[in-house]
């Protein structure tokens, strides 16, 4: 039996935005799951209707087997991480922690040790006099975190809780977070509209757009074998091509309507390359940039543009208007 | 950089003269016997000796203290409530009770207590008692200050994600409001109860129409005390009054700077 069951959950506000379209959804327990999508596709309202701070307009809400949909936040046993922060200022960093244990009236010596405990976790035990306005924003996120788990609740709910933060520092905060979320194995559902941050932290993901969702599995899943155009262009950087075009650029027939090709999956090569079982195309470099271990290439072939990515290996660089022979096996090209 | 710190502080004093040398003539002028020529002369206790004297004074301070904070702490109290209930479950109303609230902006002191008295002493009972007329009417008249300062004070703390993350961790919407929100928005309401209670010290128009001699505030007795005993008993009696009203003050921004904790610490 699912831990967290979404059944036909809509959800329409008062301007008549119909934001989510009956949503079906099962998690299981101890799993991370992320909701990915683009801005305004619904998954950050899904997790607050799980949150119960927005009411659900049709369908219902179930944890851990009983019907939550009308119960208020506060009774649902669950933890929640804004992207904000939402510290409340006025409190040092211990006595933020130890909000949620006062509210369930825990006595006091049990609060003090439950919060000396949760800081050492997320390693800020020397700033609990701390306020919040004393800490980075990283320190801040983690005090969110450590605020949240330290009830212990059902479910862990992360609402894009690093989009605030550097590039750096939110590499060791994924990091983090997922080794906290193991070790306490605590359900979480996590939302971004990172892909990267999606696959670096998920068990699996959850893809949306339009209120619906279009497609989940493992994140490698995802990423490999996308359903549609849209999985394709999001989850990845996948080269959309339509038959037709790619079918008169390498003078063979390829039976779909659209190919889903990644960047990575080309060869590139100065001299033609005929191999067995692959398509070959004569094109030109157009656009050169590099990506950190990987220069990303903008060829032209026959007027349809295609994005090959190659490992910066030494191997010397393609000049700009240089004429270039791509290869890709039959068996790489997703058709759509 | 340096010359426009430098023509900064030049203001600064300027206008901290321009506020000051009007106290410091008062008080002077209330421990000389004589000042007719450049430098005052005789210094004297004199005034301050008839002050205390003066049977009606503290009592009339204290009555004044008791009718200028009392209407304050109502109006925030109702105010908080009316805000918390318009903020969270109508926020569509937030224009309605702004123009509720800035109406007494409009209506003069005499006016105002014309028409109460008018209204309410008609007919005898609960509502006509002058002192609860008096209540009511100073809550009236220092509801755009309350409105106001809170207002402003609760959109700084960014109030639906503070309480969504209070509810979050068992609090409900109420609790949630008095626990988390009111700490953090204490700086605005002290500055303006402490605009109103000072507004509500100095008044001698309401209090004189609705309450007449039932109620005897500073102002009137400080009135009567020009006109009918001395000018410098009047100025020891204003000086004495000038002080207790700074010490008020002092005692909010202390009860400020303790609950507010670390909103204004800013140390990464």
């Amino acid at each position: 039996m699912s831990f967290i069951r979404f059944e036909g959950v809509n959800k329409t506000f008062g301007n008549g935005n119909h934001v989510l379209k009956g949503i079906d959804l099962e998690l299981e327990k101890g799993n991370l799951v992320t909701l990915l999508g683009p801005s305004g596709c619904g998954k950050s309202t899904l997790l607050r209707c799980l949150a119960g701070l927005e009411t659900v307009t049709q369908g219902r809400v179930y944890l851990d087997g009983a019907d939550i949909t009308d119960l208020p936040p506060q009774r649902r046993d669950i933890g929640m991480v804004f992207q904000q922060y939402s510290l409340f200022p006025n409190m040092t960093v211990g006595q933020n922690v130890a909000f949620g244990l006062r509210m369930e009236k825990a006595p006091k010596a049990e609060i003090e040790g439950r919060v000396r405990r949760i800081l050492e976790l997320v390693h800020l035990e020397e700033k609990i006099d701390q306020y919040p306005a004393q800490l980075s924003g990283g320190q801040q996120q983690r005090v969110a975190l450590a605020r949240a788990i330290v009830t212990e609740p059902k479910v862990l709910l992360l609402d894009e809780p690093l989009s605030a933060i550097d590039a750096m520092l939110r590499r060791e905060l994924q990091v983090e977070i997922r080794r906290l979320q193991q070790r306490l194995n605590i359900t979480t559902i996590f939302v971004t509209h990172d892909q990267d941050e999606a696959m670096v932290m998920s068990d699996v993901i959850y893809l949306m757009n339009g209120g619906l969702i279009v497609q989940h599995g493992s994140p490698i899943d995802m990423y490999t074998r996308p359903e549609s155009k849209f999985a394709a262009t999001f989850m990845g950087h996948y080269n959309i091509i339509p038959a037709e075009a790619f079918s008169r650029a390498c003078g063979e027939g390829v039976d779909c309507a659209d190919l889903a090709v990644r960047p990575e999956v080309f060869q590139m090569l100065a001299g033609p390359l005929g191999r067995e079982g692959s398509y070959s195309l004569r094109g030109r470099v157009v656009a050169r940039m590099p990506h950190g271990n990987i220069v990303r290439y903008t060829v032209d072939c026959d007027a349809m543009e295609i994005d090959v990515d190659v490992v910066l290996d030494g191997a010397g660089l393609f000049e700009l208007r240089q004429e270039v022979f791509l290869s890709v096996d039959k068996g790489a090209l997703i058709h759509l | 950089m340096k010359n426009h710190k430098a023509g900064g502080n030049i203001v600064l004093v300027l206008i901290m003269v321009y506020l000051l040398v009007p106290l410091l003539l008062t008080f002077t002028f209330s421990v000389f016997g004589n000042w007719t020529s450049m430098l005052p002369k005789n210094f004297t206790l004199r005034a301050y000796e008839d002050m205390l004297a003066t049977p009606r004074f503290f009592p009339d301070l204290l009555r004044t203290i008791i009718i200028s904070v009392v209407p304050v702490a109502i109006t925030v109290l109702i105010m908080l409530l009316a805000l918390y209930t318009v903020l969270i479950f109508f926020p569509r109303l937030e224009k309605f009770l702004q123009l509720l609230c800035m109406i007494p902006y409009a209506i003069q002191g005499v006016i105002l207590s014309v028409s109460i008295v008018s209204l309410y002493t008609r007919v005898p009972g609960f509502l006509s008692n002058r002192i609860f007329l008096l209540v009511g009417a100073y809550c009236i008249v220092i509801l755009p200050y309350i409105f106001q300062g809170i207002r402003n004070a609760m959109r700084s703390v960014n109030m639906p994600m503070l309480i969504e993350a209070a509810e979050m961790l068992g609090a409900s919407k109420l609790e949630a409001f008095f626990k988390v929100i009111v700490p953090n928005i204490v700086p605005g309401i002290s500055v303006s109860a402490l605009l109103s209670i000072s507004m509500l010290f100095g008044d001698w128009v309401v209090i004189r129409n609705i309450a007449g001699n039932a109620y005897e505030n500073v102002s009137i007795l400080l009135y009567m005390t020009m006109n009918i005993v001395s000018v410098r008993t009047a100025t020891a009696m204003f000086t004495v009054v000038f002080l207790v009203t700074l010490l008020i003050s002092i005692l909010v921004f202390n009860l400020q700077s303790k609950t507010e904790g670390g909103t204004s610490r800013e140390e990464r």
